[in-house]
């Protein structure tokens, strides 16, 4: 009685040693407070995204508008390697990215670089004057969103 | 017979709309929504200049034909004044989904509408979180559509093969329909492709 007993609580002690392990390799807040910047920043990007769109769209496009977006999207893209650490999927809150991103990490990594690139080559085609080439490079920077997004994420309503 | 293939051919292109967008299609869903949109200005000319039992003029009755419908002493062919309601109800609901969808960008603003422009981005956005809420009442509605038909079948009354062979039993002392020209039908496919190219190409004096 005794031992099963105390094997009991061993066992309880490792369960609970173990979650603190995973929890303690991202605290909660930290991992809340990353899953927020992600949100912010995706919804940025998006904007800067749409609000270029427009402006290519428009009879006479804006250069410097073009460039000011293609240097925000530049800047947060950099940052985006940052958001997606474990343990901040739909486990952790309301949140569009899903659980597909960590069982297919090596992909994941693939396509966000895809995107980077692309997002550094987009800021460098608006430097340019060349509205023909900023047209094409903001096309292929457009897949490389969609090319996640198809994939990783949900059909979020918010 | 261009009212049953408008009615077979917005079936198909609604479903195809909600297949499209949800496999991220967003593409092919844009040119589906202009499909629908032609389909429906064809059907709203053909309202006007088509056959006796396609004018709005002819099958919208008024509350006292509705009530004779449902007490079940409505005779005649074509839609029923209860039915001519479910025809305006659906076709408003699609066409405010068109236009919805018109004015819409998408999430990551890599798409747009054909009429996006004339409004704002936040407007867009706005729309197209409409688009997606009123897509349930089109949903409901067609729910509703179909239930009926279903209704009709278990009192005996087969509404769905005269809807595919425009044929159905005449009782005696009713007015045949009277059948639209084929001319008029192509003058009204003409006006709606042309409308339709219009909007396509961003309306007013093309985009802004």
């Amino acid at each position: 009685m005794r031992t099963r007993l105390l094997a009991a609580a061993a066992v309880l002690t490792l369960a609970t040693a173990g979650m603190a392990l995973a929890a303690a390799s991202l605290p909660r807040p930290k991992a809340l407070a990353i899953m927020h910047e992600r949100h912010e920043g995706m919804e940025t990007i998006g904007k800067n995204f749409k609000a270029l769109h427009r402006e290519l769209d428009a009879s006479s496009p804006n250069l410097n508008s073009i460039r000011t977006s293609a240097r925000n999207i530049q800047a947060l893209s950099a940052k985006a390697s940052h958001w997606f650490p474990q343990g901040t999927g739909p486990e952790l809150g309301k949140t569009g990215a899903k659980p597909e991103i960590w069982q297919n990490p090596q992909d994941f990594v693939v396509k966000m670089r895809d995107f980077q690139a692309e997002a550094r080559a987009f800021d460098a085609a608006a430097r340019s004057s060349d509205l023909a080439l900023i047209r094409a490079q903001s096309s292929d920077l457009g897949q490389t969103c969609k090319a996640c997004h198809d994939k990783y994420r949900s059909d979020m309503h918010h | 017979m261009p009212t049953r293939i408008f009615h077979w051919l917005l079936a198909g292109l609604i479903l195809f709309s909600w297949w499209s967008v949800k496999n991220h299609h967003t593409d092919w869903h844009i040119w589906s929504g202009v499909a629908i949109l032609t389909a429906l200005i064809f059907r709203l000319l053909w309202g006007l200049f088509g056959s006796s039992t396609a004018r709005f003029a002819a099958f919208v009755r008024g509350p006292a034909a509705v009530r004779d419908d449902l007490s079940g002493r409505w005779t005649g062919i074509g839609h029923s004044p209860l039915g001519a309601l479910s025809v305006i109800a659906l076709l408003t609901a699609v066409a405010v989904q068109v236009g919805l969808g018109l004015v819409s960008q998408d999430e990551d603003g890599i798409y747009m509408g054909p009429l996006a422009r004339l409004v704002s981005s936040d407007t867009s956005d706005r729309a197209r979180d409409f688009h997606e809420l009123w897509f349930n009442v089109v949903l409901g509605l067609i729910v509703l559509h179909v239930a009926a038909i279903a209704i009709y079948r278990l009192r005996g009354r087969k509404l769905t093969l005269p809807m595919l062979t425009g044929r159905a039993a005449l009782k005696a002392g009713i007015e045949p329909m009277r059948p639209g020209k084929w001319w008029a039908a192509l003058l009204c496919l003409v006006a709606a492709f042309a409308i339709a190219r219009w909007v396509v190409a961003g309306a007013p004096p093309f985009g802004s």
